[in-house]
């Protein structure tokens, strides 16, 4: 049979590091085949391969049963490959269409003709249910339409095997659904499409065939219906990774922190947490829950300083937080890992122990008399480096060469070594391999051993019921009621997440 | 790594630029070529004005010495992430208030100095407070606010200058400054004096303040990563401020120098683009103060060099504007280049 894409004995070298090891993969027409793997196994390497971006050393590809070299990104489209990278590449300023037709413009005498332009994109968003605004500037979209363009960039280029990298790192549950569906329907239309992730739920939900990678080789290639979650993870790390609630001794320590009818507003004023009241005791994990935007980022950031609340009380160990600058609010003892760790987290152009130092670049050791000793910071980064078990050659590294995971942890390692003992963990293995999550979470298990109050803030579900102690559910501003972690019932979690009044839930405390 | 004196991978940079260099004297060649003179010839005059004799390489100095304490001013506002082009103005309200102090008052003569020198900081920073406060409490764009007040600064200095202490019919300046006001000379053939070490001492301290001290710390992380210092303690708006502050405080000094060292006296006019020159010396640095001592002596050497330029050959001093532009536009390609090979890991020369 003829395959959609085949490649035979791919080889890819960077230097003296092979990012790709004799890689076979043969994706059938009209199947929708993923490829799984931790994040450095290799899946992007081997898909830039595919689509002419990066040279193999060795091996050789066909396309539609046909042998060629594909070298450069021209080559593959006009093969009928086409690509939807992580990161976006749009033009903020130009419209939908244009966006769509950047490059291959439909002229009329020699101008742009924007009315068919409009015309061609109105036509194929209607015919594969991509709904755009077809003159709608890009800029100010969400990533889940912006998305929606990239795939209608790939389409007008007359692609019949689509290839997606990572897609719904960026998306909220919502809009991953969505666009499973529209895959299955690319499916359904005949195309082929190659779906990359290291999210296992997806994956299972998805594809009919899946490729798992690990350490630049294909360890399997099965139907979907052969393989269970906890296999794909086994054949993923290369080893039993535990999904299962972690033991715990009940520690019932003193109130840390108090939060009383606290309110807050987002970025266009309109009130996105509502009257929040809850306290988070010494030596426990009190866990959000939440559909992605339903007040958990405002809370984060009110309690770091980062946004003024509107009204209430939050205080830590009897002080008031509300009204005070991060910097007191670290001095306090509270020690924040953000949500949005790229751009909060770290400086991801600049190196490890240049982000160790930050908040402590006036303090002893690391300083004296407003002069840094580099030294310390230095030796500092090498001993976290080692604790934490970052894969980094040194503190000199860049932190944006490291993969996200160990981003993660240099942010955990110098917010659990910042002396606080509250720790306010926002998504701690968002974008995270399952590797690395799970040190990430023996971790955050060893800093409630030492007693520290944990306020933990997840989308995931599965990590909650594996880690906290009480999770409360939040919706639209709201908490819609907590739930004991112990006894937690997950569809009644599900329900209050989507809404529904919780006083047929059990009701806990 | 961007927090080093000297940043890594320093050999490349330099062959790269070298590289860029070669590039666009050879535009340069072409269009001297085109005015029909002999590029070789004026190649060589511009190294014989820059380089000729002490006299010469003391007048190259003389010109460098405010580019690169503009260049240090400049390299202040981009590492804290502020683009302040309003050095200019800076400098002209810098030397003015100095020029001021050195003929308005009677003063000993090292403690002349040190007052004229500090209205000259203190002139500079209040010019430059009034976008700084705009910048960071209303978030105004500091490029447009800090051009705009360089027009204002220019003409501002030429009212006082010609309404308030010109000699009637004479030049557009005001009255020599006192003999106590004067700075140093180092040598005796020539006017160079100690703002030279001033500004070299100047860009060593600033290069070791972002290295080493807590503060400095801040600032850059402020200008690198803003939500990232925002959310580790720092005090993003008032860094900020500071840092435009400082950036003006040295365009001021800058200014006092020229004024109280060179001509003694303020003209209107007196230091056509220093401001700006120091800026593209500082981005050619890629905000290294002591990269910009190198690119400040450059731009010295070419200034210096092109008066003899018009004396011995037929080309006029705007060639000189021309291959600098050159210069500018090789040596940022070069720079774009190799940010292009840093981001993608692999290196990638076709566009």
């Amino acid at each position: 049979m003829t395959f959609a894409v085949e490649l035979k004995g791919i080889t890819k070298r960077f230097g003296a590091f092979t990012a790709n090891s004799g890689i076979d993969l043969a994706v059938r027409q009209g199947e929708i085949h993923a490829i799984i793997g931790e994040n450095g196994a290799g899946k992007t390497t081997l898909m830039n391969v595919l689509f002419g971006l990066l040279q193999p050393d060795e091996g050789t590809i066909s396309v539609n049963g046909k042998p060629m070299a594909i070298d450069s990104p021209a080559v593959a489209i006009n093969e009928g490959l086409g690509m939807v990278h992580q990161h976006f590449k749009l033009v903020p300023s130009l419209t939908v269409a244009d966006n769509i037709f950047l490059g291959m413009e439909i002229r009329r005498r020699g101008l742009i003709d924007r009315a068919a332009q409009v015309e061609r994109t109105r036509a194929l968003s209607q015919k594969f249910g991509l709904k755009v605004d077809a003159q709608e500037r890009v800029a100010g979209l969400s990533v889940g339409i912006e998305q929606r363009i990239e795939i209608l960039k790939v389409l007008a280029r007359n692609a019949r095997t689509i290839i997606l990298d990572e897609p719904t790192a960026v998306l909220t549950p919502q809009e991953s659904r969505d666009l499973f569906q529209t895959l299955r329907s690319f499916v359904d239309d005949g195309m082929t499409v190659i779906f990359i992730s290291h999210h296992l739920e997806e994956v299972m939900a998805v594809s009919d065939t899946i490729t798992v990678l690990r350490d630049g080789r294909v360890v399997a290639t099965r139907p979907k219906q052969e393989l269970t979650k906890r296999e794909l993870v086994r054949l993923m790390v290369g080893r039993d990774v535990s999904f299962d609630r972690r033991p715990r001794h009940i520690v019932q320590g003193e109130s840390v922190l108090e939060i009383e009818d606290l309110w807050a507003r987002d970025d266009r004023r309109l009130a996105a947490l509502k009257s929040a009241t809850f306290s988070v005791r010494a030596g426990e994990i009190v866990g959000i829950a939440g559909v992605a935007g339903n007040g958990q980022t405002e809370l984060a950031e009110v309690l770091s300083g980062l946004r003024e609340a509107s009204h209430g009380s939050a205080k830590l160990h009897g002080k008031e937080l509300v009204g005070c600058t991060p910097a007191e609010i670290r001095d306090l003892g509270l020690a924040h890992v953000p949500g949005d760790r790229l751009a909060r987290g770290v400086d991801r152009n600049a190196a490890l122990s240049t982000n160790i130092l930050m908040g402590r670049q006036k303090k002893a050791p690391f300083a004296k008399n407003g002069i840094i000793n580099w030294t310390v910071v230095q030796d500092e980064m090498r001993a976290l480096i080692k604790r934490f078990d970052i894969r980094a050659r040194g503190p000199r590294d860049v932190a944006r060469s490291l993969s996200g995971g160990n981003i993660q942890k240099v942010v955990l390692a110098r917010e659990f070594t910042a002396g606080g003992d509250m720790l306010l963990i926002d998504q701690p293995s968002r974008g995270v391999d399952i590797g690395a999550q799970e040190a990430i979470h023996d971790e955050i298990m060893r800093q409630r051993a030492e007693g520290r109050a944990i306020l933990l803030i997840s989308t995931q579900l599965d990590e909650l019921k594996a880690l906290a102690d009480r999770i409360i559910v939040m919706f639209e501003g709201r908490i819609m009621g907590v739930v004991d972690g112990n006894t937690m019932d997950e569809d009644a979690i599900g329900l209050m997440m989507a809404g529904v009044d919780p006083s047929d839930v059990k009701e806990d405390e | 790594m961007k927090t080093a004196l000297l940043p890594d991978g320093l050999i490349r940079t330099l062959a790269g630029q070298a590289l860029a260099f070669v590039v666009a004297l050879s535009l340069g060649a072409v269009i001297i070529l085109m005015i029909d003179e002999s590029p070789i010839a004026v190649f060589m005059t511009l190294m014989r004005g820059a380089f000729g004799d002490a006299e010469k390489i003391a007048g190259t100095l003389l010109q460098t010495t405010p580019i690169l304490i503009c260049g240090i001013a400049a390299c202040i506002g981009l590492r804290g992430g502020m683009f302040n082009v309003g050095i200019e103005g800076q400098l002209f309200l810098g030397g003015f208030a100095a020029a001021w102090v050195g003929f308005a008052f009677a003063l000993p003569p090292f403690v002349h100095i040190i007052v004229a020198v500090a209205c000259a900081i203190l002139a500079g920073a209040a010019w430059v407070a009034i976008p700084a406060y705009f910048r960071v409490r209303y978030g105004t764009n500091e490029v447009v606010s800090t051009i705009l007040a360089n027009y204002i600064a220019v003409l501002l200095t030429s009212y006082f200058t010609i309404f308030l202490f010109k000699r009637p019919g004479g030049w557009s300046e005001t009255p020599p400054i006192l003999p106590t006001a004067y700075l140093p000379e180092l040598f005796s053939f020539s006017r160079l004096n100690i703002g030279l070490l001033i500004g070299l001492f100047l860009a060593i301290a600033t290069a070791a303040f972002f290295r080493w001290a807590s503060a400095g710390y801040a600032a850059t992380m402020v200008g690198s990563a803003p939500k990232f210092a925002e959310y580790g303690g720092i005090n993003v708006r008032k860094v900020g401020f500071s840092v435009l502050l400082a950036s003006g405080a040295v365009g001021g000094l800058a200014g006092g120098i020229e004024t109280l060292g060179v001509h003694h006296r303020f003209m209107e006019g007196f230091a056509p683009g220093f401001g700006f020159d120091g800026l593209i010396a500082a981005l050619l640095a890629n905000g290294s103060p002591i990269g910009t001592i190198f690119t400040a002596l450059f731009f010295g050497a070419l200034r210096a060099g092109s008066l003899l330029l018009e004396v011995d050959t037929t080309a006029s001093r705007e060639i000189i504007t021309v291959i600098q532009a050159l210069i500018i536009l090789a040596v940022s390609a070069d720079l774009m280049m190799r940010r292009r090979g840093d981001r993608t890991g692999e290196r990638r020369w076709k566009f």
